[in-house]
């Protein structure tokens, strides 16, 4: 079983999680992350250009 | 002939720009790839949440006096379960929107009698024992209104309830065979032999864990670990997870609801918060037909941004 533990995870997140108060709104912390990761996301989807668009270019 | 207008939010303009080869099956491949990766790389680093699932058994063993006084909540009727009303009983109305008894409606489907199904029948599934079988005997040879009177007289003490040498003590008189169950049952509850016999019955295999659930979520030890956990309905529960892992952010409309009012005090915010998801889900299927909501990305103009080489030129 010794093998296992080697799978175990390098950073483990299993202990209480850190909250975000603001007024009525109450979120933690890996959610507020992954949204504002999201957001970026969007963000760079806008303005990053299409893969391949240079290629594109040449072809024409 | 004449020729119908052209309506900006409906009609598509006929496209009279270059097309350029897209190969969709490379793209899918690359993001398949890719995410794949950010999986492995991700799910090495930080894992996934591994809380222990909580049993009766734990339960029991970690708060026995919760256990104890909760078990005779079940007896005297003033549990959750024991007041829900459908599915589990008529005890109440249940929720309902507006005229709509909804919960009335679908009736008692899950047939839940706390008495019977939490105490009496799992004692009664135990092992012969000479205390237990005289004290259920008892039980079961007495009316209803001395039964009553039984846990009406033990309830009265049970504030004082102590826990010693694995013993229930509650400084009570004319309580008949209610310390020998609630004792009883308390030490099913720590040997784990509750869990099994709540959960026994239905099929080949036990999954149906809706008793033993009930059961724990009656006592306080569960809300009390939920609420270290953040995970209750009125701390944004819903799109929680447990320990430091992000949970289900996509959820944050619906569980926004439960937090202001009117929603936060009602005692039928489940249905409410529904329907009124139901009616914003119906409102963004529809987006395409209702004027003014449908001219926002038109307006907006994102689009000119994605295809902002196209707009330019």
């Amino acid at each position: 079983m010794a093998y296992l533990w080697s799978l175990a995870a390098l950073i483990p997140l299993n202990n209480y999680g850190h909250y975000i108060h603001w007024g009525v709104i109450d979120v933690s912390v890996a959610n507020f992350i992954v949204v504002v990761l999201m957001i970026l996301t969007f963000i760079a989807a806008l303005f990053l250009p299409f893969p391949g668009r240079n290629r594109r270019k040449e072809n024409q | 002939m004449s020729t119908k207008p052209f309506r900006p939010d409906v009609d598509a303009p006929k496209y009279e720009g270059k097309y350029t080869p897209y190969d969709i099956i490379r793209e899918g491949t690359i993001a398949i790839v890719v995410v794949g990766l950010l999986v492995i790389l991700l799910a090495t680093l930080f894992g996934s949440p591994d809380e222990r699932a909580i049993t009766i058994k734990t339960w029991s063993n970690a708060d026995p006096i919760d256990f104890a006084t909760t078990a005779l909540g079940e007896l005297n009727g003033t549990t959750i379960t024991a007041q829900y009303g459908a599915p589990y009983n008529t005890a109440a109305p249940g929720q309902n929107l507006g005229p709509l008894k909804l919960a009335q409606f679908a009736g008692v489907t899950i047939p839940v009698n706390t008495v019977r199904d939490f105490v009496i029948a799992p004692l009664t599934s135990q092992p012969y024992n000479k205390n237990l079988s005289a004290a259920l005997s008892q039980w079961k040879g007495a009316s209803a209104a001395q039964q009553s009177s039984w846990v009406s007289n033990y309830t009265k003490g049970a504030s004082k309830m102590t826990w010693s040498n694995g013993t229930i003590t509650v400084p009570a008189t004319n309580t008949g065979p209610v310390p020998t169950m609630i004792n009883s049952l308390t030490a099913m509850a720590r040997s784990g032999a509750l869990d099994q016999a709540l959960v026994t019955g239905g099929g080949f295999y036990t999954t149906n864990y809706t008793k033993p659930l009930l059961f724990v979520a009656d006592g306080t030890y569960l809300a009390n670990l939920a609420q270290k956990q953040h995970l209750l309905g009125s701390q944004w529960g819903m799109m929680n997870e447990t320990g430091s892992y992000p949970g289900q952010a996509w959820l944050w409309l619906y569980t926004f609801w439960y937090q202001v009012s009117p929603f936060s005090s009602s005692s039928n915010a489940d249905v409410q918060v529904s329907a009124l998801m139901g009616l914003l889900s119906l409102l963004l299927l529809l987006v395409p037909f209702i004027p003014g909501l449908r001219s926002i990305p038109r307006k907006v103009k994102i689009y000119r941004l994605i295809w902002r080489e196209y707009y330019h030129s």
